[in-house]
């Protein structure tokens, strides 16, 4: 039977659209409200940052690579100083390791809060929103206390860290730590006993524990798939295996569980930094390594907030990378993202659930931009 | 001569044209107030006093802005509804009782005369949206009249209730009802007006029924191709409707503008008495806006059919029984 008009459109989402704060685009064929289709393209903003990096010697790489993201630059140059270290062969001086794992767990903290704000702006509970990203100054705050700055913190260095706490500036933090605990309590609360945010959110952006492997999702993507993987805990980079802490799963499976999920690793961040402050070892925070680097090769990953994250730098001796290659855990969650939004069986995706199972995988789309493509996925 | 110029002076200036353009900013103003303090923000500050003129700054400032018309948009239609969607809801406001128990016009059936507004103003959304030629404006347009279907029946049955238990189909009659027997309505009547607040929030189209327009889904849905003065006056027509819708609510279940008053100045008592319950009207609708997420359509539809009109029966049900006993 044929009709005279077609009952199967395309909706784009993107470039530009108030549910994405980045340019992609997501091309939606649906049907009434029902999505039917999905063609992904991320590749708006290249920015050229791994070639940029070989004409830039190792230090001034530092302040390039912490641009590729700002809300995880803590973690993309601990991932980036771990791998160069890793060329010089050199273990670095233990309170540094540990001062790392502080401002890792400060930014995981404040990533995630982002994070379960904009979830909550995508469902359209602004209240919420307003609300959790107050208390996200909490953390700016610390973070501002211990590297100088909100955001863009430039705290690690090759080496080490750039600065040193004081008694002072711990005691500041562990009260930080303390203001956030309950509220971060309330909003789990909050978030597991609000009819209107279930009603959003479970079943929705279904992702079984056989797709999130076959897909290779990673970070709290795929921890709440069921699936225990966590780079902190299966490869200690940083003195991990000195601190207690567990790796949060959760088997919903759905963008529900991905909230709970972020929502629990916010609460174990806050006891990683406090183990840390009190177990803070003394001694130098620096350890002072030649500007060129030793030829070879050397990789690192390190589990940023939205998964894991990994670098490869190629030396050829001088003080320049000779090739420096990112991969972003965005980038490993979109084949995920594509199995959500095209989910079939009992749960079929409605144009409505689209932004809430884009925000779940936690997207940075200008940072998983590594590649530019050409033709069709 | 004064009783010939009278209603027309009625008409354009109290309670008509210019005090309902006057309290529609005057109320989304403190609309954006309480949503803003339900979220630790500050609100609209600027312009006058605590931000007061800051609606009408906003109506003046799009007045001004480009006027763009989608060239595939049938121009005709588009550019009428938000005149129509003006003049709509200015034609209902002359029922609603402001100055005393009946309003600028009074006839046996106006309740149904102001129900019909709703359904209108639903269809002008559609009418809107799907002349714009967006598929955004088209998925808003489509979502609007499904939310009609959702909360249309239930707001009926709501007032359905009042009218069975105040033996009147008028507004008039209504709120002299309430007048004679004290507030004795609001108790018996709690789940309608419970019921009333709910669709009038799905009639609003806001949080959590904003689904035809829903931001983060598809832009701003039936609205996304109207700029400069069209929407300016759609932005006006929707503060209009939220008092309006807000003025039914107080006269049918809050008493309306009738309440005890010194002899000689009711014309300024009365007045005073709505505008408070008006207020409190409004309070109570950005508070929902303010604590819930944004709903599925399919599941304010089901939500609709399933919870409210079973409930919105029950209650008419009730009030039949009470009548015949």
């Amino acid at each position: 039977m044929s009709s005279s008009y077609e009952r199967i459109f395309d909706i784009p989402i993107g470039p530009q659209h108030p549910a994405l704060k980045e340019p992609a685009m997501l091309k939606l064929k649906v049907d009434g409200e029902h999505v039917v289709g999905v063609d992904l393209d991320v590749s708006y903003n290249h920015r050229g940052i791994e070639k940029a990096a070989e004409y830039r010697t190792y230090i001034q790489n530092l302040y390039l690579i912490e641009r590729i993201c700002g809300i995880c630059n803590v973690a993309q140059t601990l991932t980036y100083c771990l791998a160069v270290e890793s060329l010089h062969g050199k273990e670095i001086p233990a309170r540094a390791r540990f001062l790392r794992i502080v401002a890792e767990e400060i930014s995981r903290i404040n990533s995630h809060l982002l994070w379960l704000g904009v979830a909550a702006h995508e469902i359209g509970f602004d209240t919420f929103f307003m609300h959790i990203w107050l208390d996200r100054e909490i953390t700016l705050g610390l973070m501002e206390a211990l590297s100088g700055n909100r955001i863009t913190s430039s705290y690690n260095v090759i080496g080490g860290v750039r600065r040193d706490v004081t008694e002072d500036l711990l005691s500041r933090i562990r009260k930080g730590l303390d203001d956030l605990e309950p509220r971060v309590k309330r909003y789990r609360e909050i978030a597991i006993n609000d009819r209107s945010i279930l009603k959003r959110t479970q079943g929705v952006g279904i992702l079984s524990p056989a797709d999130a492997a076959a897909t290779s999702a990673v970070g709290p993507t795929l921890r709440a798939s069921g699936i225990k993987s966590d780079v902190r805990a299966d490869d200690p980079y940083s003195s991990h295996d000195q601190v207690p802490f567990n790796v949060i799963t959760s088997d919903g499976c759905d963008a529900h569980a991905r909230i709970i999920v972020r929502l629990d690793e916010i609460l174990e961040s806050i006891q990683i930094c406090r183990h840390c402050i009190s177990k803070l070892p003394a001694g130098p925070i620096l350890q002072r390594l030649p500007r060129r680097a030793p030829q070879g090769e050397a990789m690192s990953r390190v589990e940023a907030p939205r998964g894991e994250l990994f670098h490869y730098i190629c030396s050829d001796g001088s003080d320049k990378p000779y090739r420096c290659k990112v991969s972003t855990p965005t980038l490993a969650n979109l084949p995920a993202l594509v199995r959500m939004l095209t989910s079939k069986g009992r749960y079929v995706v409605n144009i409505a659930d689209v932004p809430v199972i884009l925000a779940s995988i936690d997207p940075c789309f200008s940072c998983a931009a590594r590649v530019e493509r050409t033709g069709g996925v | 001569m004064w009783s010939a110029i009278l209603p027309i002076l009625q008409t354009i200036v109290f309670p008509g044209f210019l005090f309902l353009i006057a309290v529609s900013f005057l109320y989304e103003w403190l609309d954006r107030k309480i949503y803003a303090w339900m979220q630790f923000r500050a609100g609209p500050v600027l312009a006058g006093p605590v931000g007061i003129l800051q609606p009408l700054a906003d109506f003046v400032k799009l007045m001004g802005k480009e006027d763009i018309t989608p060239a595939y948009a049938d121009r005709r239609i588009f550019g009428a509804v938000p005149i129509m969607m003006v003049a709509l809801i200015f034609t209902f406001w002359a029922v609603v009782p402001v100055t005393g128990s009946a309003g600028l016009v009074s006839f046996r059936g106006d309740v149904v005369f102001a129900l019909v507004s709703m359904t209108f103003f639903c269809m002008l959304v559609f009418l809107g949206g799907f002349s714009s030629a967006d598929r955004f404006s088209l998925l808003g347009a489509e979502r609007a009249v499904l939310q009609l279907l959702g909360f249309e029946i239930p707001l009926m049955l709501s007032l359905t209730g009042v009218c069975i238990h105040t033996g009147s189909l008028s507004l008039s009659g209504i709120v002299s009802w309430q007048a004679e027997n004290g507030w004795t309505l609001l108790g018996p009547q709690a789940i309608g007006f419970i019921i009333f607040l709910v669709a009038a929030q799905a009639e609003l189209e806001r949080i959590p029924f904003d689904i035809p327009e829903a931001e983060q889904e598809i832009v701003a849905g039936w609205l996304t191709e109207y700029s400069g003065r069209k929407l300016a006056l759609i932005r006006l027509a929707k503060d209009m409707e939220l008092v309006f819708v807000s003025g039914l609510a107080v006269a049918l279940f809050l008493g309306g503008p009738v309440g005890p008053s010194p002899a000689g100045l009711e014309w300024l008592v009365y007045p005073a008495y709505f505008l408070i319950k008006l207020a409190l009207v409004v309070a109570i609708l950005a508070f929902i806006r303010g604590l819930f997420a944004r709903a599925r359509i399919d599941q304010m539809v089901s939500f609709g059919l399933r919870y409210l009109v079973p409930i919105s029966l029950a209650q008419v049900a009730a009030t039949i029984l009470w009548r015949l006993a």
